[in-house]
């Protein structure tokens, strides 16, 4: 069995787990043995990945709810296992329960998207660009079937779709033809590349000599995105050769955590100046320069723009009974942002 | 420090918690035995049954044994609440391996629960059955499995196809038919569901019966789509196979470049790159630079058509072949086809294309697989972009990935060649994907990318992690060489590198900063290698750079660079004789490397030097050796004195012309010698031939880099005949089940199969009659030996007993051997339940339903005298004097000691004076008594030692013995190991001559007589790790057979000679015991196959019995594939019997006759 196939798996079924339990540590394993033995089972058989699909997971085996639990304390008795086979089982969209029925059909759409950027010691953008993801979000009675197209679909890169997507539209004209599965799902990720610029800058500086090392630190806003950029942090690991630091900021705070790592919270750019960090880094006895420089990982994210550039340009519902509620959003977030010094 | 604080932090965090726990099991799992369980699985309420059962399970979580408790949870297998169905079933397949005979009170349950309307109860029903493991029960699930392959339910299905493998697991090989038939109905279900199970089944059961693929070829590729993802991987696997099974390689794919330029060309301007080319500017706008066509001829060539090859070849193959340059066979073009008219290979790829574009990065990267190996050329780059997004998850895929994409960057690097920013570094990545992307930057690494790529090597270089930084430095050596032009670029960066180094104080202090340094003289030195003359600069700027590295590795090498260019161009020459002073000054001062490595240089200075320079060298040379002789370390010591020795001549301060005159030849000899280890000139070294191995795109093998367990290579191409596709039901008329079944099962169109195999049953009667006869006259007329034997021994020469159930009715001689349990359990429950059907006739009803080939028993009685034993040499005459000693083992057991082995001695005197006072001893135990001031006997010392068991118990000794004479004894010996010899010492007149006893593992075992039935009860529970097994060709019976029919004797029965031949051969090499002869009655009487061998034995030192096992396949008059099963608990004894086995069988009879 090819490697790959088995650490999919594992992440499939790590991913099943803390669905079912809101999380997924040992505590949380142990109070809810049972239902990870019954979807063990219900998920590998003698080596090879029988269902694995969540739906009909969730119907073969029921979700611990706040109801369920209170009715099991109340009755005593707590069956968490259907009786019946799923429907899903048979039909040819096993990823969708058949037949759900809503009041309210509404159905959102989210791109979710993470910007990837490596500037090199000289300030310049090696590398930018966007990893992204179509959530979608659907409660929609009976069977829809659903299109999206987007209004630029000429600047992905490349995609990954869900299984519900059918291939021959997207090839033929770069449209997502789908049956949904029912609740929150990744519909597609996509990659954008070669982009041009950052929504921030940050910029370090690293001067040493006589056995201390004087840090420098701008963060600051290069073009705006039209949202606010919030939950700012610059963050870089102290190398092995320091003793001691002593960091300050005009904004923000500033924590040395225990396995050496700095971390700056700045939240927001605030509107009258550019925070900085500064500081002095003492090196060990012997050192008279720092000849290894840190890397500092920045995080933000950005509510209501996709970075990337991407455009949903409409979203048809066919084969429902009312009109549906549609919604879009868009959110972007730093994914693995580097800045060397 | 504050513990009552802590306390009361813990029980509140616990008391919070508490609240979200409500209603979880969480009460269970803590204290799983506060109440009575058992009473609890008696209750009568099925939430009661269901407490206790999630407390066992709780208990089995925490690792405690509750198998005690299994009868009672057994019984609770017949509740009809599925929480309590669901609950035992996980109990029971955790247990039923340790309690079988509890296990199978719950069959009767599942099989009535199988034919329950509810699909999920079925399903359930046979997983579990399935997966309790035991082989009674192994027909009755065969039968369900087959059952369930045609139920209506897709779930069920999809079950029936998991449960395959474990049937298979059990290896019962009546059954491998009957199971590879299921396969094949189950491969032909509408359902994609049902479709990746069953290709998950194929793959691990018959993984090269690419039939049951041919017939639903075009039907797979299809619904490969709507699979699931897990059968889609496995899905992809099997098709690739079967394509170049069928069709052999694609001509226009990387894999044939063998005969290349033109076909790639000729593609080049097809219709598919312009398209791609439309389709992203971005791919091939960075010029054609290095387009596709750059690298089609030349290295990468060589690469690519190594690495198809070792698609191709299994590790075996490859083993065989010794070296690189000693290549396989070649793949000749033949076995190439066409893609663009190939139908079939041009639907795989349509429909592997999507699958790129998959969630799954498994499924990803099989498609990818299948594109690598058999798109064109130009199209392989469709691949590229999914595997770098691919990229984007967790770190061990990311990992996988990358080791898959190092090769494909390997062996084409213009694939990859604009992507290179995909593989620049995260800080985030973990160091072995840092060091997987270095190796693929630099092995992608163009002409136009490589001003960036050094860019961020830059940075590399200053990163904290040091052990990356030194791989990085590595990593511009390697550039450097591949790309020429910017050797001077990188030398340039380096240098000052090493400059940059030292100058940040003690290098000691940092840890990991000496490698990087190390790691960049190495990359400076191999840079200089490929061009010397062109690099004289850097060198001298190297050396001069002497005193301010203080690492000594790094010391090492610059002088060595010294010394070996040191002839090279004008400066280097003139400032040796100051480079080596300063050596010299320092010499006592370095480390022992730098040591070594100054008295080398110094040599190979002096070899090169002339004139006035000469004289200085030597002197230097003069005061380093004396220095070295007197260092502290041996090893320098040891290579002073030996560069004296082999200079002496070149070292003497006085003249040389004189000493030259007097022992010209001496002088040369010496000097040739010394220029021979110290002169020759490292040659720019080719290109390194590629010895690494390539494994199959995706597999595990490809990560590890050597064959793990189960690692198929491709097949052959082109070694499925058309017509094997063609005909389709190939196992049809053999299979019992079917035959039995069908009646049962198969709709109209099945009924010419069914009287087909009807004639079979009745033709397989006739032959069975037809052996028996003709073992008869055999018996009658077998010669002299069984001629006696009928006289005296009231055993028949050849019992025939049926093992077949189903002809117990037809010849009573025996009762069957193989107790069929089947039939004990409730056969009458399963009949009841198979049949939905109108019930069969009574007559079918006793037909047999799991026996897939009759065959009969026989015990051959004679068998023991006419063992011949084998005679090994321990002593030629033409070493001892005359003196010729033979041995062979001999199938007595020592009485002294379960530790010794007894070996018969045939000592003779083949010279023409008589000898005296011979006798053997053991060679270690002499040198003791000898030690011990010679008061002790030999014998007695080593009695002494060694846990009172003597290594040798030698027999009485000879005191004299004429010529021609011929003395035998018995000796018995403690052998040390299983394969290496003993020594011995062998005294004869007084002289001690050494020998080697060399144990033969066959011996090492005693026979333990048992029936059949224990013997194969002994087996199954020698199941798993225990069993190995191998194969091998016999020949043997060949000479036998056609011996027979020279001589016009009366016709011996084929199988009987056969059977002859193996059995003598086991039992003339091995110390076994003959349990039983299966032979096969089939329609073929020419047909070998089916012939089954059982020995049995058990080890001499401790009782541990050891079965082997030996089946026939092949055709009577050919070479016969003979396959041995040995099970023993003692893996490396079971192992090495297994391979003495093997060896002597396939040895060739001429040989040993």
């Amino acid at each position: 069995m090819p490697p790959l196939m088995a650490i999919e798996f594992l992440c499939r079924v790590a991913d099943v787990l803390s669905d079912y339990l809101g999380g997924l540590n040992e505590d949380v394993i142990k109070d809810n043995f049972i239902i990870v033995y019954e979807l063990l089972d219900e998920m590998i058989d003698n080596g090879f990945p029988l269902t694995t699909e969540p739906n009909i997971l969730r119907e073969m085996i029921a979700q611990p709810s706040i109801v369920s639990k209170v009715l099991s304390v109340v009755t005593g008795n707590s069956s968490n296992v259907s009786e019946t086979l799923p429907g899903a089982t048979a039909s040819c969209v096993p990823w969708r329960t058949p037949d759900p029925k809503y009041a309210n059909n509404e159905v959102y759409v989210d791109l979710v998207e993470e910007m990837d950027a490596t500037i090199n010691r000289d300030g310049v953008l090696v590398k930018c660009e966007i990893y992204g993801e179509v959530q979608v979000n659907s409660h929609l009675s009976g069977l829809p079937d659903l299109t999206l197209s987007f209004a630029n679909p000429s600047i992905l890169d490349d995609v990954r779709f869900h299984p519900c997507v059918r291939f021959r539209p997207w090839e033929s004209n770069q449209i997502l033809s789908f049956v949904p599965p029912d609740g929150q799902f990744k519909l597609m990720s996509y990659r954008v590349k070669k982009l041009k610029s950052t929504p921030i800058y940050v910029k370090p500086q690293l001067t040493s000599g006589g056995g201390t090392c004087r840090i420098d630190v701008l963060v600051g806003i290069r073009n705006d995105p039209g949202k606010t950029i919030d939950s700012i942090t610059v963050q870089f690991q102290l190398p092995h050769c320091i003793l001691s630091a002593d960091m300050t900021s005009n904004h923000g705070t500033v924590n040395i955590l225990a396995n050496k790592t700095c971390l700056w919270s700045i939240e927001r750019i605030p509107k009258d100046k550019a925070p900085s960090m500064s500081g002095t880094l003492v090196l060990e006895t012997g050192l008279e320069r720092l000849h290894v420089f840190p890397t500092f990982q920045v995080a933000f994210r950005i509510m209501g723009v996709a970075l990337s550039g991407l455009q949903i340009d409409k979203l048809d519902l066919k084969n429902l009974p009312n009109r549906p509620y549609k919604g879009f959003r868009a959110l972007t977030r730093a994914g693995e942002f580097e800045v060397r010094s | 420090m504050f513990p009552q604080f802590g306390a009361t932090a813990e029980t509140l965090s616990k008391a919070s918690t508490l609240v979200f726990r409500i209603g979880t099991d969480a009460h269970l799992y803590d204290d799983p035995e506060d109440v009575n369980i058992a009473p609890l699985l008696e209750s009568k309420f099925d939430s009661e049954k269901c407490e206790a059962l999630k407390r066992l399970l709780a208990l089995i979580a925490q690792g405690f044994d509750v198998s005690n408790f299994f009868p009672q949870v057994v019984k609770n297998v017949a509740s009809q609440s599925l929480d309590v169905k669901k609950l035992v079933y996980l109990y029971l397949l955790h247990y039923a391996e340790k309690r079988p005979n509890e296990a199978l009170l719950s069959i009767n349950c599942f099989q009535k629960d199988l034919g329950d309307p509810n699909a999920l109860v079925r399903g359930w029903a046979l997983r579990t059955m399935a997966g309790i493991r035991l082989h009674v029960i192994a027909p009755l699930v065969l039968v369900a499995v087959g059952k369930c392959a045609r139920d209506p339910s897709v779930y069920v299905r999809k079950c029936a196809a998991n449960a395959l493998p474990k049937l298979y697991d059990l290896r019962l090989e009546e059954h491998n038919s009957a199971i590879e038939e299921i396969v094949g109905i189950l491969l032909n279900d509408h359902s994609p569901g049902v479709l990746g199970a069953a290709a998950a089944a194929f793959a691990s059961i018959c993984p090269n019966n690419f039939s049951l693929i041919g017939q639903n070829y075009q039907r797979l590729c299809e619904i490969l789509l709507d699979v699931e993802e897990w059968g889609q991987i496995i899905l992809i696997g099997i098709l690739l196979r079967f394509v170049i099974a069928k069709h052999g390689l694609v001509r226009e794919s990387i894999m044939f470049s063998l005969c290349c330029t033109e076909s790639s060309n000729s593609g080049k301007d097809g219709s598919p790159t312009e398209i791609s080319i439309k389709e992203d500017p971005g791919f091939l706008c960075r010029g054609n630079n290095f387009g596709l066509d750059v690298d089609v001829s030349g290295d990468n060539d060589l690469l690519a058509s190594m690495i198809s090859r070792c698609y191709i070849e299994g590790p075996n193959e490859y083993l065989s072949r010794l070296s690189y340059t000693n290549r396989g066979p070649e793949l000749n073009v033949a076995q190439f086809t066409s893609g663009k008219s190939n139908n079939d290979m041009k639907i795989l790829l349509q429909c592997t294309s999507p699958l790129l574009w998959s969630n799954n990065s498994a499924v990803v990267l099989a498609a990818g697989g299948v594109h690598w190996i058999m798109a064109p050329r130009e199209d392989v780059k469709r691949i590229v972009k999914p595997l770098l997004f691919v990229l984007r998850s967790s770190s061990a895929s990311k990992y996988v990935v990358l080791c898959n994409i190092q090769v494909f960057a390997k062996a084409m690097p213009s694939l990859f060649a604009s992507n290179f920013e995909d593989f620049f570094i995260c800080s985030s990545d973990s160091y072995q994907i840092k060091a997987l992307k270095l190796e693929i930057l630099s092995s992608i690494a163009t002409d136009s990318s490589i001003s960036f790529i050094f860019k961020e090597f830059q940075d590399y270089v200053r990163d904290p992690d040091r052990r990356f930084a030194a791989d990085t430095v590595a990593a511009i050596g390697l550039c450097a060489q591949r790309l020429p032009k910017t050797a001077n670029t990188c030398l340039q960066g380096l240098l000052a590198l090493t400059r940059l180094e030292f100058l940040s104080s003690d290098i000691e202090s940092v840890e990991g900063e000496a490698g990087v340094l190390i790691q960049a003289i190495m990359s400076i030195r191999s840079i200089i290698k490929q061009d010397p003359p062109s690099h004289e600069k850097v060198i001298i700027q190297l050396i001069r750079s002497l005193d301010s590295i203080k690492v000594p590795a790094a010391r090492a090498m610059i002088i060595w660079i010294a010394g070996e260019y040191c002839s090279l161009g004008d400066t280097i020459p003139r400032m040796l004789t100051t480079v080596l002073s300063y050596l010299a000054w320092h010499f006592t001062t370095e480390a022992l490397e730098t040591k070594l490595q100054i008295l080398n240089s110094i040599v190979k200075v002096l070899l090169f030097a002339e004139g006035e320079d000469l004289w200085s060298f030597k002197r230097v040379l003069n005061y380093v050796l004396e220095l070295a002789e007197c260092d502290l370390n041996y090893d320098v010591r040891d290579r002073a004195r030996f560069l004296k020795k082999i200079l002496s001549s070149n070292l003497d301060p006085q003249g040389l012309e004189e000493e030259a005159n007097i022992i010209p030849q001496h002088k040369e000899l010496s000097h040739v010698l010394a220029e021979h280890i110290f002169g020759g000139q490292t040659k720019p070294v080719s290109p390194e031939p590629m010895n690494c191995r390539f494994y199959l795109p995706g597999s595990l093998s490809q990560i590890v880099l050597h064959a793990a367990p189960g690692y198929e290579p491709l097949p052959k191409p082109c070694s499925l005949l058309c017509d094997d596709i063609n005909l389709s039901n190939v196992c049809e008329g053999t299979n019992a089940l079917e035959s039995a079944k069908n009646s049962d099962f198969y709709d109209t169109d099945d009924h010419g199969s069914l009287s087909g195999s009807l004639d079979e049953e009745s033709t397989s009667d006739y032959s069975r009659q037809d052996s028996i006869t003709k073992s008869s006259i055999s018996s009658g007329g077998d010669g002299t030996s069984s001629a006696n034997d009928d006289d005296d021994n009231l055993d028949p020469l050849i019992q025939i007993s049926d093992v077949g159930n189903a002809c117990e009715n037809q010849n009573g001689v025996s009762h069957s051997g193989s107790a069929d349990l089947g039939e004990l359990i409730s056969k009458r429950g399963l009949e009841s339940w198979l049949n939905d059907q109108p019930a069969l006739s009574s007559a079918s009803t006793s037909e047999p339903s799991q026996v897939s080939i009759s065959t009969a028993r026989i015990s051959i009685g004679d068998i023991g005298r006419q063992v011949k034993m084998k005679s090994y040499t321990l002593l030629d005459p033409a070493n001892g004097n005359g003196l010729k000693v033979d041995y062979t083992f001999s199938s007595e057991v020592s009485t002294i000691s379960h530790h010794l082995v007894c070996v018969e001695v045939f000592i003779k005197n083949c010279s023409s004076e008589a000898m005296s006072d011979i006798f053997l001893q053991d060679d270690e135990s002499i040198k003791r008594s000898y030690s011990a001031d010679q008061t002790i006997v030999a014998t007695d010392s080593s009695l002494e030692s060694h846990n009172d068991i003597p290594i040798i118990v030698s027999m009485e000794e000879i005191t004299s013995l004429e010529p021609g004479q011929t003395a035998r004894g018995i000796i018995q010996v403690r052998f040390h190991h299983h394969l290496l010899p003993l020594k011995l010492a062998l005294f004869c007149n007084g002289k001690k001559l050494p020998v080697k006893l060399r144990p033969d593992i066959g011996y090492f075992v005693k026979p333990l007589p048992m029936d059949i039935e224990a013997f194969t009860d002994k087996e199954s529970r020698l199941p798993g790790m225990f069993e190995y097994a191998r194969s091998c060709t016999f020949t043997d019976h060949i000479g036998e057979l056609n011996k027979g029919k020279d001589e016009n004797l009366v016709i011996k029965d084929t199988f009987l000679v056969i059977c002859e031949c193996l059995a003598l051969k086991m039992l003339g090499n091995a110390n076994l015991f003959l349990v039983s002869v299966d032979m096969p009655i089939a329609a073929n009487l020419d047909d070998a196959s089916g012939l089954r061998l059982r020995f049995s034995s058990e080890i001499l030192s401790n009782s541990i019995p050891c079965l082997i096992t030996i089946t026939v396949e092949g055709k009577c008059y050919d070479p016969l594939k003979v396959s041995i099963k040995v099970n023993c608990e003692e893996t490396v004894f079971g192992l090495n019997m297994l391979n003495r086995v093997v060896n002597f069988l396939a040895e060739s009879s001429q040989a040993h006759l």
